[in-house]
């Protein structure tokens, strides 16, 4: 076999796998930041949600000053940041703590503290914390990116996405958890030190632990608990969300994670799950028999088999739909699918995890955006009820998945209905300008 | 002697003075008129102030005694709690309450609740976290939703660059919101000429839900809650939006199919005739 079969492949994908780094960060490197940075520019606000990217400093002050100086002026300035430092525990360590190190000296120079700036003292949780990395999605440690990188996070108004920001920036600032200034380990470990994020339609977590036993039982005694004791075995009478996400006090929650969000299906059996099984089981004998855990986790992955089994049953009604080109308006009678290539050649509907659904729920058709609601809140809360065991957000899952379902399929006979009535008269009558014209539209179209 | 006469001389001296303007005790049971008549001399602006709120010209009204109390200890600390407004303004539970307690500032309010000196004023950041009361009646104002109330309130812990960022980004997600409620009505407007009451009553309903989606961004803009701005308010109205163009698209389409095989029918039965009848 002569040589240059060889080498020429080589050198071709050698170049490629180059192209495909240096268009990475060609990308990247835009106004904005993550992967459609050269699309969009932030608004101001952005700058306290992601520091590193966007945070510039106040010009107004200027000089250097020390720790005591920054107190005796903010005392009168924002009284409310000092009284929470003097608080804290960083005011009352042998060495203190002060403002400037963790701002910087120099008021025209300021600097937002980021998680690598709590690691100069704080190095073993900002160590697990950013080792939480390589688990991939969903983790706390990658949340800033995976808001960035979204589509409909870089075509939408930069306003609205605002409220993204806020909670995925659990990635770029510690005080998503310890609030500034007390930056406090014992508020962290209370449940509603995540609720503030974990709440809503796509992960009801705060209701579903809430409603489950151990949630009833954190709210009726919690208060007398001695929340400075770390996360570990015989120190709470009932678990919290840290205290089995982030047990001991490792700031990690996604090495565990089987189902993980809950938007794709999963095998829970690979023997990489098993392993992780392992792991929660362990965490509930501080308490439970261990074939209690055990069967409790059967039930969980019963309840996500019967959830598959049900959206699958939805999206092949859509795809039928799709192929029969019977959505109303179809893919190419509606704005384009944002950043999409393909779709700019040859526009298509993107129905579920892997066609990139989780940004299709505008600008889309009613029975598909009713089949997103199906996936991204029916499901999500049917799985944290079963998680958390709180059987009422199961049934009510279940029901509403149920309920969309039958009504999917009412869609959808009607659009087969209308498509062969349509056809019927050789005429094909387009939405027109519906799903192209109006005020927020437009604006969007022009504003990303 | 002569000095306890003296202490006895004032003693009796001060009872007097205080007779005139003594502090209803416990045990006296108030009504509004009594609270306003006592405390229009002693601080009128407060009066007036409660005069021009809201409270005053709700219905049933909501005087002194809603949020005080009919007794006369603690009175001031008993109001400045949450308990007091939220019972109101729809529970726990409701938008309004729910959007602030699941704030940080919400969260805060209830992991702390209990290690606060209720005492203190409305001011000078004198709780951690702020009550609904510390923004809303900051330094104890009693006209609420005075804007300038509020913001002084944040001043107490926020830079002012951040809090008028925060400001601004606000007031335009709200504008950004509003566009979806422009874009609906102007579709439902031209569409009602052309259709029945009973064909638009799906978007009606629709523009109805849009608007409670509204007041949930508005709810999570000012209590800084992202689950109402987002899930509960943004691609919720979304949602409703793009059904109401699929509601409107279909009744345009079954209208148009309608017309069409109405009108082949009638060239058919015409073409029909004039072959029956040449």
């Amino acid at each position: 076999m002569p040589v240059r079969y060889i080498w020429i492949p080589v050198l071709i994908a050698t170049i490629l796998v180059l192209m495909g780094f240096y268009y990475v960060s060609w990308s990247k490197s835009g106004d904005g930041a993550g992967l459609y940075s050269r699309n969009w520019n932030p608004t101001p606000v952005f700058a306290y949600w992601n520091p590193d990217d966007f945070y510039t400093s106040v010009k107004t002050v200027t000089g250097e000053f020390s720790g005591e100086q920054c107190i005796e002026c903010h005392q009168s300035v924002t009284p409310g940041i000092v009284n929470d430092w003097k608080a804290s525990r960083h005011s009352q360590a042998d060495k203190k703590v002060y403002c400037n190190n963790c701002h910087g000296n120099n008021h025209e120079q300021l600097h937002m503290p980021t998680p690598d700036i709590c690691a100069t003292c704080h190095n073993v949780q900002y160590d697990q914390f950013m080792d939480e990395k390589k688990y991939g999605f969903p983790s706390h440690a990658l949340a800033m990116e995976r808001a960035l990188d979204t589509k409909h996070f870089a075509d939408k108004p930069k306003a609205e996405v605002t409220a993204c920001l806020q909670c995925h920036s659990v990635a770029t600032k510690c005080d998503s958890c310890h609030t500034r200034h007390r930056f406090s380990a014992a508020e962290a470990r209370r449940p509603e030190a995540c609720i503030t994020c974990h709440s809503g339609p796509p992960h009801p977590d705060d209701e579903t632990y809430f409603n489950s036993k151990h949630g009833q039982l954190y709210l009726n005694e919690g208060s007398n608990w001695d929340w400075n004791k770390p996360l570990t075995k015989n120190n709470y009478p009932a678990p919290t969300c840290a205290y089995c996400h982030m047990n001991s006090g490792k700031h990690q929650v996604a090495d565990k994670s089987i189902w993980q969000f809950g938007i794709k299906q999963v095998n829970p059996l690979t023997s990489a799950n098993q392993v992780k099984r392992e792991q929660w089981i362990a965490i509930c004998d501080d308490c439970h028999q261990n074939d209690v855990a055990r069967n409790e986790f059967k039930k969980l992955d019963a309840e996500r088999k019967m959830a598959w089994k049900k959206l699958y049953a939805a999206e092949s009604i859509l795809k039928n739909l799709r192929s029969q080109k019977l959505f109303y308006p179809t893919a190419d009678e509606r704005p384009r699918y944002p950043f999409s290539l393909l779709d700019k050649l040859r526009p298509h509907e993107h129905i579920g995890f892997f066609e990139g659904q989780a940004s299709a729920f505008y600008n889309v058709s009613p029975v598909e955006r009713d089949y997103f609601e199906m996936w991204y809140f029916d499901n999500l809360a049917a799985y944290k009820g079963a998680a958390h065991n709180d059987p009422s957000f199961i049934r009510k899952g279940h029901d509403a998945m149920d309920a969309k379902l039958i009504d999917i399929t009412k869609q959808a006979d009607k659009l087969i209905k209308l498509g062969s009535k349509e056809k019927s008269t050789g005429k094909e009558i387009k939405p027109g300008n519906l799903w192209f014209k109006g005020q927020y539209t437009e604006y969007n179209q022009v504003h990303n | 002697m002569t000095r306890s006469c003296l202490i006895i001389i004032l003693l009796t001296l001060s009872h007097y003075t205080h007779a005139t303007t003594e502090v209803p005790g416990p045990s006296v049971i108030l009504d509004n008129a009594s609270c306003i008549q006592c405390h229009e001399q002693l601080n009128q602006p407060l009066i007036d102030d409660w005069r021009a709120s809201s409270h005053a010209a709700s219905n049933p009204v909501t005087d002194c005694v809603s949020c005080h109390g009919p007794l006369h200890n603690a009175i001031a600390s008993h109001a400045r709690r949450n308990d007091t407004c939220i019972h109101c303004h729809g529970g726990s539970k409701g938008p309004v309450s729910h959007s602030y307690l699941n704030s940080k500032h919400g969260i805060l309010m209830q992991l702390e609740t209990g290690d606060y000196n209720w005492n203190q004023k409305l001011e000078n950041a004198n709780y951690r976290a702020p009550s609904c009361a510390y923004c809303h009646m900051h330094a104890g104002n009693h006209q609420l939703r005075l804007q300038q109330t509020i913001q002084n309130a944040c001043h107490d812990c926020h830079a002012p660059r951040y809090l008028s960022r925060q400001h601004l980004n606000g007031q335009e997600m709200y504008r950004i919101a509003t566009l979806k409620i422009e874009e609906a009505e102007t579709l439902i407007r031209q569409a009602r000429p052309q259709y029945s009451r009973d064909e638009l009553a799906t978007t009606d309903n629709l523009l109805k839900q849009m608007q409670q989606h509204l007041r949930h961004v508005k709810l999570g803009i000012g209590h800084l809650s992202p689950d109402y701005q987002w899930w509960h308010g943004q691609p919720a109205l979304d949602g409703d939006l793009l059904r109401i163009k699929g509601s409107i698209g279909e009744l345009k389409r079954e209208k148009e199919i309608g017309k069409i095989q109405s009108a082949e029918s009638v060239n058919d039965t015409h073409s029909k005739t004039t072959r029956d009848h040449p």
